[in-house]
């Protein structure tokens, strides 16, 4: 019982930059209608950014601010040079275009980074666990779940009250009539995959913070990809909730599973989960049903 | 892309010549030209390396063509492709290592052809169980069940599982001699050249008639429109996992024929890298034609072995150019996906089209 609450709350705590990543995932699709597979490049850029700030000296947080802001100029930058010639092409070109995208990225980054396990040095976080009532828990996670959390509160609190949320909450209702009362959309696209870049960077942060930051943690930024599918490609509270099961499930499949599939099966369940998944909802939990006509 | 417009002054007067799989004299020829080149010119003149490169684009081909199929002309997006090969490569090679075979089957050197169409087979099942989702969910969701295919099969059952069949670690190494077709035994590039020319040749003939069968246009109708296709008539299913058996078997055919040019075999040849480059294959030689597989494997496999070569000298002076290489090849190929898809999004195979078209049709371009 104690190993299920402690993956259980671990899981959760993951889940949080999961979800983190998915809501930067799901208000490009949202804005836009770009399915993006380049997500986990995304959250490499930002770790390695804030890594490398960090490794010079710099404190933490403004290290953090550091790669928040080079996430927005990059984010800025992908839509005007790449996808903004883009619109309204096949979906597979735009989907191949991320994909491409991936691949400059990754390049990029082991060229300047190399391919090498960094770590924060001196650890960002303490290294002793805190104790909640029979719960150990690594403060790296607590504390990455707080600044996921108060992050996501800040996105989702930028969406509902200020005057730019509102208007690429409008292009995501219906673009023809967010253009005709003026919202612009290309500056909606532009601002939806800087905050991606910006979502991915902090969540790339936190999760390197925990294991070192490898290419690997590219990988992990592509989990998205099921959170995103689990709570419908096209919802915010679903991509949150999203997140935090594959969290979850991914940490009690280590836990539990590893004994009968020895092996990678942590690395591979998110995916299979979501295979069976879509096989019975396909639009997600909370997705919108496409309904199709000839 | 529509066909190939026929040259001035050639009229077809019945059906038979209009289903004629070489149209003009001209055209047959052509083809009768290229063989001559392939088969006859080009061995004696080409050393080893020029002979390693044309079997890496033969290899490419042949994988790009199951994309091809399913993307270009099923409109069933993968990006798993590269665990079909990988299945297809693991099963030929246990079926040579650790199949009892007769002693005179293994004499005659019958094994491993028998082995690839086993592995052929076997890709295609396996394809076609990756497919099963095809059914119910199209678009963006297949895509994220075929990645999930890749990482199933290759990272997780073929590395933790088949790879410690027979206690052999992470690699199966093919003992010299294994690798045998009736007399001749596959040992040198020059060998696996002719085995390539055969193989790509079987698989494109093989495709192309499947395309103009009830499959191909069924195949056809299911990417433009798959409601209007089922309203047709057009079992969609079945059709669609007939496609990824296709896909997977002529998958499972690379897969087989790559163990050749390997002497060990891992699953670390057959990463998600792959599959992807797979699909930036077929979208820079052009999605929806034979040519474009062809065409995308020439153009990839030859730019990143000129850019090889083009940075090798400078690797003198700058020797971590050396290690970086892998790195530049990766943003690269990136770029180029992402260059071909902003500027030229029909691909190259539509240039061919083009000036084929432009010399059929002089001087009356009209």
């Amino acid at each position: 019982m104690e190993v299920f609450l402690m993956t259980l709350t671990t899981g959760i705590m993951v889940g949080g930059i999961y979800a983190l990543i998915a809501l930067g995932w799901v208000l490009i699709y949202k804005c836009s209608g770009v399915l993006n597979l380049a997500m986990g490049e995304l959250t490499l850029i930002g770790a390695y950014v804030s890594l490398s700030f960090y490794s010079m000296g710099v404190p933490f947080l403004l290290s953090l601010l550091f790669s928040l802001i080079i996430g927005f100029v990059l984010g800025v930058l992908t839509e005007r040079i790449f996808l903004d010639r883009l619109i309204g092409e096949p979906i597979l070109s735009v989907i191949m275009v991320t994909v491409g995208l991936s691949f400059f990225f990754k390049g990029i980054v082991e060229l300047i980074w190399g391919t090498d396990t960094r770590v924060f040095t001196p650890p960002v976080f303490p290294l002793e666990p805190i104790h909640i009532g029979p719960l150990i828990i690594g403060q790296v996670y607590l504390w990455s779940f707080v600044a996921a959390i108060l992050l996501l509160v800040i996105f989702v609190g930028f969406f509902q009250y200020t005057r730019w949320g509102l208007a690429m909450q409008a292009t995501a209702d219906d673009e023809m009539a967010a253009l005709s009362l003026g919202v612009s959309a290309r500056f909606v696209y532009a601002t939806a995959w800087a905050i991606a870049f910006m979502a991915a960077g902090v969540g790339g942060t936190l999760l390197g913070n925990i294991n070192g930051l490898n290419i690997s943690v590219g990988y992990l930024g592509l989990l998205v990809l099921p959170a995103v599918v689990l709570g419908g490609l096209n919802s915010v509270p679903g991509a949150i909730m999203g997140g935090i099961i594959i969290g979850v499930l991914q940490n009690l499949a280590g836990a539990y599973l590893d004994k009968y599939f020895p092996g990678g099966v942590k690395e591979i369940a998110p995916f299979v989960f979501m295979v069976i998944f879509l096989l019975f909802k396909p639009y997600g939990l909370w997705g919108w049903e496409r309904i199709e006509r000839v | 892309m529509s066909t190939t417009f026929l040259p001035c002054s050639v009229y077809h007067e019945n059906y038979t010549q209009d289903h004629a799989w070489w149209q003009t004299r001209f055209v047959k020829g052509k083809m009768i030209l290229l063989l001559v080149l392939l088969f006859v010119v080009i061995p004696p003149f080409a050393d080893a390396y020029v002979m390693s490169v044309c079997n890496q684009i033969g290899y490419t081909i042949l994988g790009a063509l199951g994309v091809q199929l399913l993307i270009g002309y099923c409109g069933q997006v993968t990006l798993g492709h590269a665990a079909f090969l990988a299945v297809g490569a693991y099963t030929s090679t246990l079926f040579v290592l650790e199949f009892p075979w007769p002693k005179f089957l293994v004499d005659w050197g019958l094994a491993y052809p028998i082995s690839i169409i086993f592995a052929a087979v076997v890709a295609g099942l396996w394809s076609v169980l990756f497919g099963l989702p095809s059914a119910k969910v199209k678009g963006f969701y297949l895509i994220l069940t075929t990645m999930a295919a890749q990482f199933v099969t290759v990272d997780f059952v073929i590395a933790q599982y088949v790879s410690k069949i027979g206690g052999r670690g992470q690699a199966f190494s093919l003992p010299p001699g294994t690798i045998k077709i009736g007399p001749w035994v596959i040992d040198s590039d020059r060998k696996v050249y002719f085995m390539m020319l055969v193989l790509v040749i079987l698989c494109v003939i093989g495709l192309a008639n499947l395309l103009r069968s009830r499959a191909g246009r069924a195949w056809v109708a299911i990417r433009d429109n798959d409601i209007s296709a089922e309203v047709m008539g057009i079992n969609v299913v079945k059709y669609k996992l007939l496609a990824f058996f296709v896909a997977g078997f002529i998958g499972g055919i690379a897969g087989a024929f790559w163990i050749s040019n390997l002497a060990a075999i891992s699953y670390e040849h057959f990463p998600w890298f792959w599959s992807l480059w797979l699909v930036g294959v077929i979208l820079i030689g052009g999605v929806g034609s034979i040519h474009g597989a062809i065409f995308g494997a020439i153009f990839m496999v030859v730019v990143m072995e000129g850019l090889q070569l083009a940075v090798m000298p400078l690797a003198d002076t700058y020797p971590k150019l050396l290690i970086d290489f892998l790195f530049i090849k990766e943003a690269a190929f990136g770029l180029a996906i992402c260059a071909f898809l902003i500027f030229e999004p029909n691909g190259l195979a539509y240039r061919w089209w083009q000036i084929k078209n432009y010399f059929n049709l002089w001087p009356f371009s009209y």
